[in-house]
């Protein structure tokens, strides 16, 4: 019995003497740094892009990388970022949950002078010391939705529009809600809002909020989406509307999103989509590790780094797919 | 099975075995997990977990479940964050805003409680509907209620409750004290091992079944609200998703220590102790770095051991 015990404890030691991964690549000039990287979620491929930018960028500089996902639980980020302060790592990019329940977790890692970045979602004006790398969300929608509109003039009809909202309580989703808005402002002539569809950034929702808009409104010609992860529920809501065609054809619903993900790209590719506003994820990952380095140096760093992005379109898919990170994932399948 | 197995096995402190021998295993591959720091980090995520799970306690003991507690929390959380918040609640400012915040927290927890325990008591409902229901009900509304919008700028006499170890220490430690006075002590505390037994013996023997269901479900709700205060006190916001995706820790803690999904058995320090072992796994990993999908699975797997460890607890003591 005793020995079958100590077969078990030794068996259960292993498993975790394993799991201490040292990374290979050899180290940077002033030595190899440990950073901690707090994911939100892994569940959208925009995230997912962005976790393996980051983890690329972090392994060609020679560093190391300790991952954390919270799985949207925002007490759960709190407790990683306090582990990560335990791991003593050099620096912290969190992805928060959102902007008001990320700031206990800045305020901690300040405590314990470790600088901190956040990645793609800023936070809440307050004393947690922090610097945010997060993408133009007004001026890309604005820029994204200026061209749907000027492809709405094309045709020369009055259009009835629906706009997929994000979760509200995101920055980034008021940002594109107002690029959104902004855009439309003076061209009422063309476009008439008839539904502004909260999500909440869930898919089930969106599918729900479109299928009632195009019941109450069946000659919907203009959908804008917040993010590219919600066209799965849009593709779906206008098949059983009869309404899913090409550009060209007739009936053809006028489409446009954000964020650039590989299903975007492929409907830009088979003509279902108009443009796409696209987040540059490696520009994002770069300066995120930029900014750590240079508060690690003690250097004066903007508390807003800007992603300025661009718009993707089929005129000038050729000469941006390569930027594009939903084609680059498309083209590793 | 031989009788040191049987004998650990039904040991009020098999689980804390478990941690020591989990925790010797893992510390000399995980950087920190010894450390004051860590530990202290250990504790002050334990500390909400057991207060909930401490209801939870109550109720599986009945003989009922309560999945409802996850849509309480973040209930609760956002009807004190918004009648106490220095932005636009209804008390901004004023000093009674922290404790009017707590007595409406707990309010809403009761409020709740009460609703379940209704249903199951007195339409005789199965517990597993009316809490499944009750959490997409009240989850909703929390939702509906802030337009999924957080709500901060709440009171430092109110996030100190859950921000400082210390004082969710005290807490804890005084909720934990009442709940073994109650379960161990009291006449409700044995009316509620009968009904978790044999709720028709213990009808016939007088035991008032219905009110002592009730107040299960308003003992977990209760319970529920005060880790709120908690939670909420942590995160400094008021979410309506907060502790959303705590229902499996709280449950699969609760019948780690011990307590059976069977009714009638349960003790509030088995929880302390199932609690504590699904902490220092859920700590471990992430130190590890491990990602949050292996993680899951780990504790999938703990929490299915501990199912199937208290099926065997159950024979042995019913041979």
């Amino acid at each position: 019995m005793k020995t079958k015990l100590i077969a078990a404890f030794l068996a259960v030691a292993a498993l975790f003497a394993g799991c201490n991964k040292k990374s290979d690549t050899p180290a940077p000039p002033g030595g190899a740094l440990t950073i901690g990287v707090a994911f939100e979620t892994l569940q959208t491929e925009y995230w997912v892009a962005g976790f393996e930018a980051i983890r690329a960028d972090l392994k060609n500089r020679g560093h190391t990388m300790l991952e954390a996902v919270a799985d949207q639980d925002a007490n759960r980020q709190i407790e990683q970022v306090k582990n990560f302060i335990t791991r003593k790592v050099d620096g912290i990019i969190m992805v928060p949950k959102d902007a008001k329940t990320c700031l206990p977790a800045i305020k901690a890692a300040n405590a314990a002078n470790i600088p901190i970045v956040l990645f793609n979602r800023p936070a809440d004006k307050s004393d947690a010391r922090s610097v945010a790398v997060v993408a133009d969300n007004f001026s890309l929608t604005r820029d994204t939705v200026a061209y749907l509109v000027s492809e709405a003039r094309k045709g020369g009809k009055k259009l009835k529009a629906a706009v997929l909202l994000g979760d509200l309580g995101d920055l980034n989703a008021i940002g594109r809600r107002d690029g959104f808005e902004a855009a439309i402002k003076g061209n009422e002539d063309i476009i008439e809002v008839v539904a502004r569809i909260p999500t909440e950034w869930n898919q089930e929702k969106a599918q729900a909020g479109v299928v009632n808009a195009l019941q109450a409104n069946p000659d919907i010609g203009f959908i804008f989406t917040s993010s590219d992860f919600l066209f799965p529920s849009i593709v779906s809501a206008l098949k059983s509307a009869g309404k899913y065609h090409k550009a060209g054809e007739p009936g053809h619903v006028i489409l446009g999103g954000f964020d650039g993900d590989a299903t975007a790209w492929q409907m830009l590719q088979d003509g279902y989509l108009d443009a796409t506003g696209v987040q540059d994820v490696y520009f994002e990952a770069a300066k995120s590790m930029e900014a750590v380095l240079d508060l690690r140096a003690g250097k004066t760093v903007p508390e807003l780094i800007l992603d300025p992005g661009f718009v993707i379109h089929r005129g000038n898919m050729a000469e941006k797919s390569a930027q594009m990170w939903g084609a680059r994932m498309s083209a590793k399948k | 099975m031989t009788a040191f197995l049987r004998r650990a096995l039904l040991s009020d402190y098999f689980v804390l075995g478990l941690c020591v021998v989990y925790a010797a295993a893992v510390a000399p591959f995980t950087p920190g997990f010894l450390s004051s720091e860590n530990l202290t980090n250990i504790l002050t995520t334990l500390l909400p977990l057991l207060v909930v799970a401490l209801g939870q306690t109550v109720v599986l003991i009945a003989g009922g479940i309560d999945l409802s507690a996850t849509a309480v929390i973040g209930l609760a959380s956002i009807t004190g964050a918004m009648a106490m918040n220095d932005e636009t609640g209804w008390l901004a400012h004023s000093p009674l805003a922290a404790p009017a915040g707590v007595a409406l927290m707990l309010a809403v927890g009761a409020g709740v409680g009460a609703c379940n325990g209704f249903a199951v008591a007195r339409w005789r409902m199965p517990p597993f509907m009316v809490t499944l229901a009750a959490m997409m009900g009240f989850s909703g509304l929390a939702v509906w209620l802030t337009h999924s919008k957080n709500i901060n700028a709440l009171p430092a006499a109110f996030t100190m409750l859950g921000g400082r170890t210390a004082v969710a220490f005290a807490i804890t430690l005084a909720v934990a004290v009442l709940a073994q006075l109650l379960l161990s002590r009291s006449l409700f505390g044995r009316w509620l091992y009968a009904v978790g037994h044999n709720p028709r013996a213990a009808l016939i023997s007088g035991v008032p079944v219905g009110g002592v269901v009730f107040s299960a479900y308003v003992v977990s709700g209760l319970l529920a609200a005060l880790a709120s205060v908690l939670y909420t006190g942590q995160a400094e916001t008021g979410s309506p998703v907060l502790g959303q995706r705590i229902l499996l820790d709280v449950i699969g803690a609760t019948v780690i220590g011990g307590t059976s999904l069977f009714g009638g058995k349960g003790k509030v320090l088995w929880t302390v102790f199932g609690v504590l072992f699904l902490k220092l796994v859920d700590n471990s990993l992430n130190l590890l770095s491990l990602s949050v999908f292996t993680i899951t699975m780990a504790k999938g797997a703990v929490i299915l051991l501990a199912a199937c460890l208290d099926s065997a607890r159950a024979r042995l003591g019913n041979p």
